[in-house]
């Protein structure tokens, strides 16, 4: 056997070992959906979160990194859309509730605004970086055979909990707006919709841009 | 099934999508996730959680100091997978990857490379857990949700990550490469 056939022959024992995978992971779904169907859902969408994320190579540290250290711009302008089009559902679903009557979802995201926003963007920025992965990039990558960010998932757990006994303090201390600020109730939600597709657009006319200018 | 019927249908899983694909498909998922759990996408409170559950269980740490956490990150109180879905989504992100991963034979078990980029893993760990814990989120809770919930709160988030990471970029040209 040449090494090109070496080679084919691992193509199709991964192959193969992914079509067993999938079999087990949807036996799980199955007893889980028995357990109860919104419990299925969350296993299922985590699976398609990560099936995503590793088939499209979607990383958000890339997106936040690589304009400044390499000019790139290509998944910036993924991360973009992807925020573009988020917002535009949400939107949707958020509005549907609220002329219905019935309880908005999801406004626990609308979180405080105070340092603790700034300094943890800034450190979190720093951390994914030297990391060379986020959050999920990090659980994405473990799948993928990367031991190290086993590593960096023990410093993250450590980390949380540093953060956790001190965040009745940052939550008591220099927090400038405590209940955040839906922005539909600043400007409506037409114009809070056109505001913040308008910026995107913005930026992402900003990436293209600076991508052209590295290439002068 | 024959060899060639086999071949085609093991190259149609190893090609990458592109960056617009996934960015369709994440916000299609993040739009079914808002419906079906009332709440956009999120990892960390995850962590939060069994950070908090083992400093209960090593017992320092006031009870009463649970309970703010609790009600700051948003917990739903309620077997270990029904009491944090968050952490059964997380392994489902792990193993969703590892099946694309295989399917497209780019399953690689990769070693660590040297004490150096240990470090920068365990520092960056460490710095992304503080982070996201007092800022309540990460990439995906705070700045991906939160700018697509029209929070403010996730703009100013996501400027901060920007600057967090040119410094880190700095950082990596100064002492990792």
């Amino acid at each position: 056997m040449n090494l090109g056939d070496q080679k084919k022959d691992q193509f199709a024992k991964q192959f193969s070992a992914g079509l067993v995978l999938f079999a087990m992971l949807m036996m799980v779904a199955i007893f889980l959906f028995q357990y109860a169907p919104i419990i299925a859902f969350f296993w299922i969408s985590g699976l398609a979160f990560g099936y995503i994320l590793q088939r499209s190579r979607f990383c958000f540290v890339a997106a936040l990194r690589d304009p400044a250290l390499t000019g790139s711009t290509a998944v910036t302008r993924g991360v973009l859309v992807a925020l573009a089009l988020t917002t535009i559902g949400f939107t949707a679903v958020k509005y549907f509730y609220h002329v219905t009557g019935q309880t908005i979802p999801g406004q626990n995201y609308i979180q405080s605004i105070g340092m603790n926003t700034v300094v943890g963007g800034t450190i979190f920025g720093i951390g994914m970086v030297i990391a060379g992965g986020c959050a999920s990039g990090m659980l994405m990558r473990i799948g993928e055979g990367f031991k190290i960010h086993l590593i960096t998932l023990s410093g993250f757990f450590i980390g949380t909990m540093l953060g956790n006994n001190h965040l009745e303090w940052w939550s008591n201390h220099l927090l400038w707006i405590k209940d955040g600020v839906f922005l539909p109730d600043l400007f409506g939600w037409v114009g809070a919709l056109i505001i913040q597709l308008m910026v995107i657009g913005l930026l992402y006319r900003l990436a293209i841009k600076w991508e052209e200018k590295q290439e002068l | 099934m024959n060899m060639e019927d086999q071949k085609k249908f093991r190259k149609w899983f190893k090609p990458s999508w592109s960056y617009v694909t996934g960015a369709v498909l994440l916000s299609i998922l993040q739009v079914i996730t808002l419906i079906v759990t009332q709440e956009p996408l999120g990892i960390t409170s995850a962590f939060s959680y069994w950070a908090m559950r083992l400093q209960g269980f090593l017992g320092f740490g006031t009870p009463d100091h649970w309970a703010v956490v609790t009600q700051l990150m948003g917990f739903r109180e309620a077997l270990w997978f029904e009491e944090n879905l968050v952490t059964l989504r997380n392994l489902g992100i792990i193993l969703g990857a590892l099946l694309s991963a295989l399917l497209a034979s780019q399953f690689r078990l990769k070693k660590i490379k040297s004490g150096k980029q240990l470090m920068a893993a365990a520092l960056g760990g460490l710095l992304m857990g503080y982070g996201s814990s007092i800022a309540s989120g990460c990439n995906i809770g705070a700045f991906f949700s939160g700018i697509g919930s029209m929070s403010l709160s996730g703009w100013v988030f996501g400027l901060f990550l920007f600057v967090g990471a040119l410094i880190g970029g700095k950082l990596l040209l100064r002492f990792l490469i």
